[in-house]
């Protein structure tokens, strides 16, 4: 037993297993004839550079540099496992608990009230407009989400498993926590994740121990099976139950065909350029010139899903569209359009809902586009290189 | 003629044995006007000797007061012009290093008047490089023959010497092969090598390699020709300092690699007003960014830069595996 812990603990030390592989068994990168004259990624940013130059503006530079660097993780903590250990570990590193703590709020009112009674009490979005107290709103919830500070480039340490084998935080970008925090679930909501592979979303959702059951769907199967390996490491079996939880893959846009006005809330998290990708690697690239169709399908493809997403949520429910493009393309036209063919073939109006107050809440920890028409896009920047991502929440008021 | 010179050979026996024990001077002589009139005699013989230029008149100074392997002396400072505080200094300077006077620190001195250098600049150079009190004045000789052979002219090679001494500690060798390369290996004109040599003399110490690799950084990946590497004073910066302004304006879309025409899509900006300016200037100017961003960005590129380096020594080791296998392979 002792010699099997041994060589567990020699594995997980060797970082990297490729040095033990002698060259000749290694997968080659092709180079030389076979290596397309433009790789994919100079054509995404040629793609960018002429269109994103005039929407940011002067923005545009530090976007850019940003999403060519590195970018920033945050460790969403996992509330299934132990977690007294992992905070105290991750805040001995420097990180902070970005969700419950953004910076804004005077350090004073942080050491006076270090339990934070404010987690008993999940789930509640404080009214921003009414209340006129001198201090930020904070956020209620269970969602704990920790970053490193701004301009810290420091790396989180791959999470290890307790002793009930869940893992102890899922690094993601801390941005993409955003949409799971704006969806503001409250107790016993029902919650449709329209397209939910990986699954960092999911799991920001499933943190916040509310909804009475989610229905998680991806179109894509083996998606879905990775979804099923991440909930499986994640969230202990008692809580993937059928009565709670659902993991289907359909095509998104039937959805208003299968279940019409049923979920409280709906997030549609829309496949998209992904910016950030597409800049960086050329495995799996969108701009590839093979891809030219697809890539300009989108945002036919994600008005469908928006529409059907909304065709799914209650009268009075609540969707949350988001993409990690800064493209507006994708972004507000696609909402415009979404909620214009609402109105206009199926009878649905629908309201905007202002996201500010999550922005005011958090602009210490993101970097804001200035003040965009519809909706709230996170911009990349390199002291706080999370993002982008565009979301935008709409109520169904019929 | 030949009284005066009898003169000078009486005066200066004299004053080597007044002066033999330094530190003593000042108690012996007790007041000062004594150490003045003798200086004033001295300076005075020296220049009805000859009046003709300074220049001699220091070559004549150094030929009196410096014979090589004479240990230096408080009064014979002063009497080659320099002030009783440079005089300490330099004192100090050739007493500091490896135990003790050197037996060429006379020479030295005698090599760098001949140069034309002034007494304040002398020192400077000498507390700049100590090092030279070590190197014979012959040497020094060749070595700054061998500068103007390179091409520094009179002004030029004052210029390098007051500005990075440490050149004159080289061998000869040394420098001609810096200097070959930029010529064969980096195909500069010999003008333009002269230039580099002038305007930073440091590339003599630099290896080799990274100076290779930060001209054909500048060539290939940035696309500068040498003419403008010369003019924006290129190996004075760090190619780490290089790379790092230069990653940032390519991914801020500010910069782009010409094609093989030497056509860009955009105006890049001169290599002179990217380098040869101050980090604000630059960040104002050119990047038009803010010192945060800057700062997190080299710290960035510093760890993918090791990670990089560290990703070949591992292919390097691998391979060495590989080899080792076969090795056993063929025993077998």
């Amino acid at each position: 037993m002792a010699a099997l812990m041994d060589t567990r603990i020699l594995l997980r030390k060797i970082k990297d297993l490729r040095c033990l592989t002698p060259r000749r068994n290694r997968v080659k990168a092709k180079w030389a004839g076979s290596q397309p004259k433009y790789p994919a990624t100079n054509l995404a940013l040629q793609n960018f550079d002429a269109t994103y130059s005039l929407q940011l503006g002067e923005q545009w530079p530090s976007v850019r540099v940003s999403m060519l660097c590195e970018q920033k993780y945050g460790a969403l903590v996992n509330n299934f496992a132990t977690t007294e250990g992992v905070i105290a570990d991750l805040q001995s590193q420097g990180c902070r608990d970005f969700v419950c703590q953004p910076v804004g709020v005077g350090a004073l009112e942080r050491l006076q009230a270090p339990g934070f009674p404010l987690h008993d009490n999940p789930s509640t979005l404080e009214s921003v407009g009414v209340s006129q107290h001198v201090a930020p709103p904070r956020l209620r919830t269970n969602i704990k989400c920790f970053v490193f500070p701004g301009g810290d480039i420091s790396r989180f340490k791959p999470s290890r498993p307790d002793l009930y084998g869940m893992l102890g935080y899922y690094l993601m970008d801390a941005a993409s926590v955003l949409p799971a925090l704006a969806l503001d679930v409250q107790e016993g909501h029902s919650v449709l994740d329209v397209c939910a592979a990986p699954g960092g979303k999911t799991l920001a959702l499933l943190q916040t121990q509310a909804i009475r059951f989610l229905c998680v769907n991806d179109i894509s199967v083996s998606r879905t099976y990775r979804l099923q390996r991440v909930l499986n490491s994640y969230v202990p079996k008692e809580l993937l139950t059928e009565e709670r939880m659902r993991i289907t893959s359909f095509d998104g846009r039937k959805w208003g065909e299968i279940e019409r006005d049923t979920f409280d809330r709906v997030l549609v998290d829309v496949p998209c350029t992904t910016d950030r990708h597409s800049a960086m690697e050329d495995e799996n690239n969108i701009f590839k010139r093979a891809r030219t169709k697809e890539r300009q399908r989108l945002p036919q493809l994600q008005t469908e899903l928006l529409l059907a997403g909304i065709e799914a949520v209650r009268p009075g429910g609540q969707v949350l569209y988001s993409t990690c493009s800064l493209s507006q393309l994708q972004n507000e036209y696609v909402v415009e359009r979404a909620m214009h063919l609402a109105r206009e073939e199926h009878g649905i109006s629908l309201q905007v809902v202002d996201l500010r107050p999550i922005t005011r809440l958090f602009k210490d920890t993101f970097h804001f586009a200035p003040d965009p028409h519809l909706g709230q896009l996170v911009l990349p920047h390199l002291t706080a290189n999370f993002g982008p991502i565009y979301m935008c929440k709409l109520q169904r008021l019929n | 003629m030949s009284v005066q010179a009898t003169g000078r050979l009486v005066l200066q026996w004299t004053l080597r044995n007044a002066t033999c024990p330094v530190l003593n001077l000042r108690t012996i002589l007790g007041s000062d006007n004594v150490r003045q009139r003798g200086f004033m005699t001295c300076r005075l013989l020296c220049s009805t000797h000859n009046q003709t230029s300074t220049l001699h008149q220091h070559t004549d100074l150094s030929q009196l007061q410096l014979q090589p392997g004479r240990e230096l002396s408080i009064r014979a400072l002063l009497d080659m012009g320099f002030t009783d505080t440079q005089a300490d200094q330099l004192l100090e300077a050739a007493t500091k290093g490896r135990g003790g006077q050197s037996e060429h620190a006379s020479s030295t001195l005698m090599a760098l008047f001949v140069l034309g250098l002034n007494p304040s600049s002398v020192l400077k150079v000498l507390e700049k490089c100590p090092e030279l009190f070590y190197v014979k004045g012959t040497q020094l000789q060749q070595r700054m023959d061998n500068l103007r052979r390179l091409g520094l002219l009179e002004g030029s090679l004052q210029r390098v010497v007051s500005h990075y001494p440490q050149i004159l500690t080289l061998p000869l060798r040394r420098v001609n092969t810096v200097a070959r390369f930029l010529r064969e290996k980096c195909a500069f004109t010999v003008q333009q090598a002269t230039d580099i040599i002038r305007d930073s003399p440091a590339v003599v110490q630099d290896n080799l390699g990274q100076l290779e690799y930060k001209f054909q950084y500048a060539y290939f990946r940035m696309g500068v020709k040498q003419a403008e590497m010369v003019k924006s004073k290129l190996f004075r910066v760090t190619l780490e300092e290089v790379r790092c302004r230069h990653s940032f304006l390519e991914r801020r879309g500010l910069y782009q690699t010409p094609d093989k025409k030497g056509q860009t899509l955009i105006v890049n900006p001169k290599l002179k007003d990217i380098l040869a300016v101050t980090e604000e200037t630059y960040l104002a100017d050119i990047a038009m960014a803010t010192q945060e961003e800057f700062k997190v960005f080299q710290k960035l590129m510093a760890r993918e830069w090791q990670e990089e380096d560290d990703e070949q020594e591992r292919d390097m080791g691998a391979d060495s595996d590989d080899d080792d296998e076969k090795m056993k392979m063929r025993k077998i």
